[in-house]
């Protein structure tokens, strides 16, 4: 199973190494579900904890 | 009665009922900086994820006043603004681990705030960092683009720095965008919104300020 790219390059047209040229839009959805986990556990601990301590 | 008791009466009666929190000034910086932040995510995002428009004029253009602005943010912060009330302090880090342990049903409450709390304080450190090293990357692939006032120099770093360049701003933009999903999902929570709405009308109530705030560690009347 391929991983997750973490970085984009492009193909040398005078065939050396690939060039770095920024980071893997592959990773977006990834930043955005650590946003949603983030959300969704602290909504939860906050109904769960919250409502012991009211 | 006592005379004591009488003279706290009266200096509640006495003390106004909207307590300033965000000054017009501050507020329009914020409104700006978020038109400017989400400008950019949409015009950065939107063509990745398969809706093509012309997006690079509206992208570095818009890069540029939040340039300004997180300059004027800075100047205003250091010269007329209390730093320190951004910075995290041992109250803070007290008050955070109260909390933490109250969370598993120990512990006693945590402390009142000052005018910004722990995660706060937290929040705006991670965005600084992001949108400045955001800034500093953008301005030097500015060079990169033909604009009004200069040509185009992608000579100027060898290849694998400005790579480089590009991998700084593509993660900082990234990392942005969960930031910022978290900074709206407090700003709509109910138990924040005494603060979020101050970021609209600029005060919050008297009754407000006595729930949260710790008058040791925000005076209300030099906001």
């Amino acid at each position: 199973m391929d991983g997750v790219e973490l970085f984009r390059y492009s193909k040398s047209i005078y065939g050396g190494s690939d060039a770095l040229i920024g980071a893997s839009w592959d990773l977006l959805p990834w930043f955005v579900g650590a946003g949603v986990a983030f959300i969704v556990v602290h909504a939860i601990a906050m109904a769960i904890f919250g409502r012991r301590h009211a | 009665m006592t005379v004591t008791s009488l003279e706290a009466s009266a200096a509640a009666q006495a003390a106004p009922e909207r307590v300033r929190r965000h000054r017009l000034v501050d507020r329009l910086y914020h409104w700006a900086m978020a038109a400017c932040v989400l400008t950019l995510m949409a015009t950065a995002f939107l063509p990745i994820v398969g809706i093509k428009f012309e997006w690079l004029t509206i992208h570095w253009t818009t890069g540029l006043v939040l340039t300004a602005l997180v300059f004027f943010h800075i100047v205003r912060a250091t010269i007329w603004q209390h730093l320190a009330r951004m910075m995290i302090d041992l109250a803070d880090i007290g008050n955070g681990w109260r909390g933490f342990m109250r969370l598993f049903g120990s512990g006693a409450a945590p402390g009142k705030q000052g005018k910004y709390n722990a995660a706060q304080k937290l929040y705006h450190a991670a965005a600084a960092v992001l949108v400045l090293a955001l800034v500093a990357s953008g301005l030097l692939m500015l060079l990169k683009i033909d604009t009004p006032w200069w040509r185009r120099n992608p000579y100027l770093l060898a290849d694998d720095t400005w790579g480089l360049v590009y991998v700084l701003h593509d993660f900082a933009a990234m990392a942005l965008v969960t930031l910022v999903m978290i900074h709206i999902y407090f700003a709509v929570r109910p138990d924040e919104w005494w603060a979020s709405r101050a970021m609209f009308r600029g005060w919050i109530t008297r009754r407000e300020y006595d729930a949260h705030i710790d008058r040791g560690r925000w005076q209300a009347d030099d906001a």
